[in-house]
């Protein structure tokens, strides 16, 4: 099965509604080729997705997918991956999805650690609305509400992740989707929560953050010495250093996922357990209230 | 002398322990053969603060309160205080004067007190003051007569995991109790009780009857945010679901709370989340996507006195708007309400089946003075309950590029399978979408989807639970009701009837899609029909007033002060309307 796929097994025949030269094409290529080389069957990929620009990723992608209200992916996919351990869970959403409205989640979903993927297609501005500040949008951004320049100093959505125990983290840059289909593979591998931010330019709104301000400002761990992913310190240092944007795989830990410690292992999965006839055990629980 | 028939009102400070021994108190009276119902009005905070316990018992079941507290347990003064106007004249109250005196102001020549120094004994002679509760029972036990052997069999079984030495303080506490009243009243309480069998019967708080329920059901998946007063599903849920293959997450707040239960429903597992007023606003916009990509859940309202944070633990019925209107757009919805603890089981199941049968979001609304209540009810028939999962494809059957998940069809309800399925694989989509799930704005197939949706409402019709007609069908007077004033109401018709005058009575079961047809039929045979709710505007009134044009003989009777009503208060409410009621039916 695995060595027959090809990223258009994972294709969907829905036109796409992103504009032409958008960094989230990148993404999708990326996510199709890494499904297909990790032999993933679309019937056992549930792919979640946010609200935006970025959220429209789970129409273009051939999956379960479920494209629910704004900022609540991470909820929906971890009840689904506790609901049935046999898929592989996948979630994509943009800054202002993960980092602002869906901030709260984001943080509780490092923290319990279920074994899914999530993408953050990062633009650092509000497309979908037509180019507000978001989250990561850099002090001074000019737009909509912020005519003087957005005051709100940048989130750094992957040192908050390290912050709150995520144990993967990576960035990926969509002019560079081999990278990221890799990283992609490496999360989705990883037994555990894994996050890819990818650095997704909108061509048509943020005229700061374009193409070629990232191909100038971004660098790639591979190229520092000795740089070692369990070492959380240094993980911390280098996603927190000012100037360039460092590209790669900073952090990975193993540690119980949130289905091994709720569900213990080698259960089957609650949504194959069949409930049509009532376990007559459960007479017994009246028996406390006698 | 009263015989088998008592209100006892057990009170003091919140965090003193009374909560356990008022539990034993309504066991006992359960093992004796009685009905219980009873009721906690207890402040929101851990320590500190006027709390009490009521617990009601007779030979026949009440669901509700009574009118009178005929004894009260009382540990301190401002117990009596706040509750002395509540007693019954000839009632009496066990007053621990260790450290206060009774003020003349907190006595009535129509209620004895026997004093006894709870605390002081607990000290002196158990060398424990927190077993004052403990001493109170014993001195309840002997002046009204309960079973002795009942007593100390239900206290060592509640202390029996803390060890034989406290299992022996609480027995030398109710010795210690029971002594003190016989070596210092001669006097009577003028209370007796008679033991009857006690047959197979529970004493279950609703909350627990809800658990209970979707387990039954099949329920394996629940996610809820700590709120009071439905923490306590989440609790029984957490306790037990795991040992029949299912999972609880206490979530970070109620949006994740919803969308995690959508998240497990969509999957393919019974799930349900529970929650209260404040709860149910955070999770309106998530009730709206289950509306719309018709994935099947189950939320339970277990209501509060709002609006805000409003008065936690006090109960009331001002949810019900919000329940059923709450929500930006239209979606088919099912809102059902139980009247009981023994209903909220059976009701709980109903809404599981009801939910996957029509993939709607389903509402269970409760409310404190009912899910928060212990009952006595007989015991839970499992066999009565079925698991229908309507369209469900759980094992493939479906071909890609043929099936659609939201194919258009007579009832309104399509295929549903969910990931894993071979072939079924679709986009679930929150923004409008046509058949196979694919997103458009085309305005021709918004029109027929919102049709297609809307239309289970008509659909399910024949399986939501009727309501419950009691009294004369042909009465002239009539009450209308739902939740917990089923049983306050039942007991005004009693009160009617034993002086001769008839009525009926309609208890709605499934406040949404609103039961048209009954209610008209029901009203258009009255000459009064009272409405009884607990909120300020009339929010049952005017769902019944729009189904039957302008009525004028039904009448609003309303409370709200986050108490539930006492069968008095209705049947002061029915006296003003109607000057001919004979006398005699005021509160007793």
């Amino acid at each position: 099965m695995a060595t027959t796929l090809t990223p258009k097994d994972f294709a969907t025949a829905t036109p796409s509604w992103w504009c032409a030269g958008c960094g989230d094409f990148g993404v999708l290529a990326a996510l199709k080729q890494a499904c297909a080389e990790l032999g993933l069957e679309p019937h056992k990929v549930a792919f979640i997705s946010g609200i935006g620009c970025s959220g429209k990723i789970s129409g273009y992608l051939h999956s379960y997918a479920f494209h629910g209200v704004h900022g609540r992916a991470l909820p929906t996919a971890t009840a689904v991956k506790l609901a049935n351990t046999d898929l592989t869970v996948i979630v994509a959403g943009g800054d202002g999805d993960g980092y602002a409205i869906g901030a709260g989640h984001f943080i509780h979903a490092v923290r319990r650690n279920p074994d899914m993927t999530y993408i953050v297609m990062d633009n650092q501005t509000y497309g979908l609305t037509k180019g507000q500040s978001s989250p990561t949008s850099m002090l001074g951004y000019k737009a909509g509400p912020h005519p003087q320049g957005n005051p709100d100093a940048p989130i750094n959505g992957l040192a908050i992740a390290l912050a709150a125990g995520a144990t993967f983290i990576a960035r990926a840059f969509s002019s560079e989707p081999k990278q990221m289909a890799e990283m992609i593979k490496e999360a989705v591998r990883h037994p555990g929560f894994g996050i890819v931010e990818v650095l997704s330019p909108c061509v048509t709104f943020n005229k700061v953050n374009t193409y070629k301000w990232f191909k100038e400002n971004v660098y790639h761990l591979d190229d520092l010495p000795g740089y070692d992913v369990r070492d959380r310190v240094r993980a911390f240092a280098t996603l927190t250093q000012p100037g360039k944007i460092p590209l790669g795989i900073f952090y990975r830990e193993i540690r119980p996922t949130l289905e091994e410690l709720m569900l213990g292992t080698g259960r089957p999965p609650i949504a194959s357990l069949p409930i049509e006839t009532v376990d007559p055990g459960l007479a017994a629980l009246q028996d406390a209230y006698a | 002398m009263i015989v088998n028939n008592i209100q006892v009102l057990f009170g003091g400070q919140a965090g003193d322990g009374s909560l356990t021994t008022g539990d034993l108190i309504a066991l006992v009276f359960k093992r004796m053969g009685l009905e219980v119902y009873t009721f906690k009005d207890f402040p929101s905070r851990i320590r500190g603060g006027h709390t009490n316990y009521v617990i009601r018992a007779g030979e026949q079941p009440h669901y509700g309160l009574g009118d009178m507290v005929d004894a009260m347990v009382a540990f301190d003064l401002e117990c009596v205080e706040k509750h002395i106007a509540e007693m019954r004249p000839g009632g009496f109250v066990i007053f621990d004067n260790s450290q206060e005196k009774l003020t003349d102001a907190a006595r009535r020549p129509d209620v004895y007190v026997y004093d006894v120094p709870l605390a002081d004994i607990a000290k002196k002679q158990l060398g424990l003051e927190l077993v004052r509760n403990t001493i109170s029972l014993g001195v309840l036990g002997e002046l009204i007569g309960m079973d002795k052997e009942i007593v100390r069999g239900l206290v060592t079984k509640q202390y029996e995991r803390k060890g034989e030495k406290v299992v022996a303080q609480n027995i030398g506490a109710i010795e210690a109790g029971e002594r003190y009243v016989r070596e210092h009243f001669d006097r009577p309480s003028g209370y007796a009780l008679r033991a009857r069998p006690d047959g197979d019967r529970l004493l279950m708080m609703g909350n627990d009857a809800i658990g209970y329920g979707a387990l039954a059901a099949g329920c394996r998946f629940m996610a809820g945010y700590p709120i009071t007063p439905a923490t306590d599903i989440l609790e029984w849920m957490a306790k037990h679901a795991p040992r029949y293959g299912g999972t609880v997450v206490q979530a970070e707040d109620e949006l994740a709370a919803i969308n995690m239960t959508i998240g497990a429903a969509y999957a393919g597992v019974r799930a349900m989340t529970a929650t209260s007023g404040p709860g149910q606003a955070l999770m309106t916009e998530g009730i709206g996507l289950a509306g719309v990509l018709e994935t099947p859940i189950v939320v339970v309202e277990c209501a509060r006195a709002g609006p805000s944070t409003g008065m936690p633990t006090k109960t009331e019925q001002s949810n019900l708007n919000h329940v059923i209107f709450a929500g930006h757009g239209e979606i088919p919805r099912v809102v059902i309400a139980p009247g009981t603890v023994e209903e909220s089981f059976y009701l709980t199941v109903a809404a599981f089946n009801l939910a996957e049968k029509y993939q709607v979001p389903v509402f269970l609304l409760t409310e404190q003075a009912l899910c928060q209540s212990k009952e006595t009810l007989p015991r839970l028939e499992l066999g009565a309950v079925t698991v229908d999962r309507g369209k469900l494809v759980r094992n493939g059957g479906v071909t890609f590029g043929e099936y659609k998940r939201f194919a258009f069809t007579e009832d309104g309800v399509s295929l549903r399978t969910v990931p894993g399925v071979e072939g079924g694989m679709h986009l679930a989509p929150g923004s409008e979408h046509n058949d196979a799930g694919v997103i458009t704005e085309d305005a021709a197939n918004r029109a027929r989807m919102m049709d297609k949706r809307m239309r289970k409402l008509d659909a399910m019709r024949a399986d939501l639970p009727r309501p419950s007609l009691f009294g004369e069908p042909e009465a002239g007077m009539a009450f209308i009701a739902f939740g917990a004033n089923r049983g306050p109401v039942s007991e005004v018709q009693d009160r009617l009837r034993s002086v001769g005058v008839a009525s009926k009575f309609l208890q709605l079961r499934t406040l949404w899609p609103f039961p048209e047809g009954d209610v008209r039929a029901f009203v258009a045979g009255a000459e009064h029909v009272f409405v009884v709710e607990n909120n300020i505007s009339g929010q049952l009134e005017r769902l019944i007033r729009a189904v039957t044009g302008p009525v004028p003989s039904l009448h609003g009777v309303r409370k709200y002060n986050g108490r539930p009503f006492r069968p008095a208060e209705i049947l002061d409410a029915v006296t003003r309307r109607m000057a001919t009621l004979p006398a005699g039916v005021a509160a007793r």
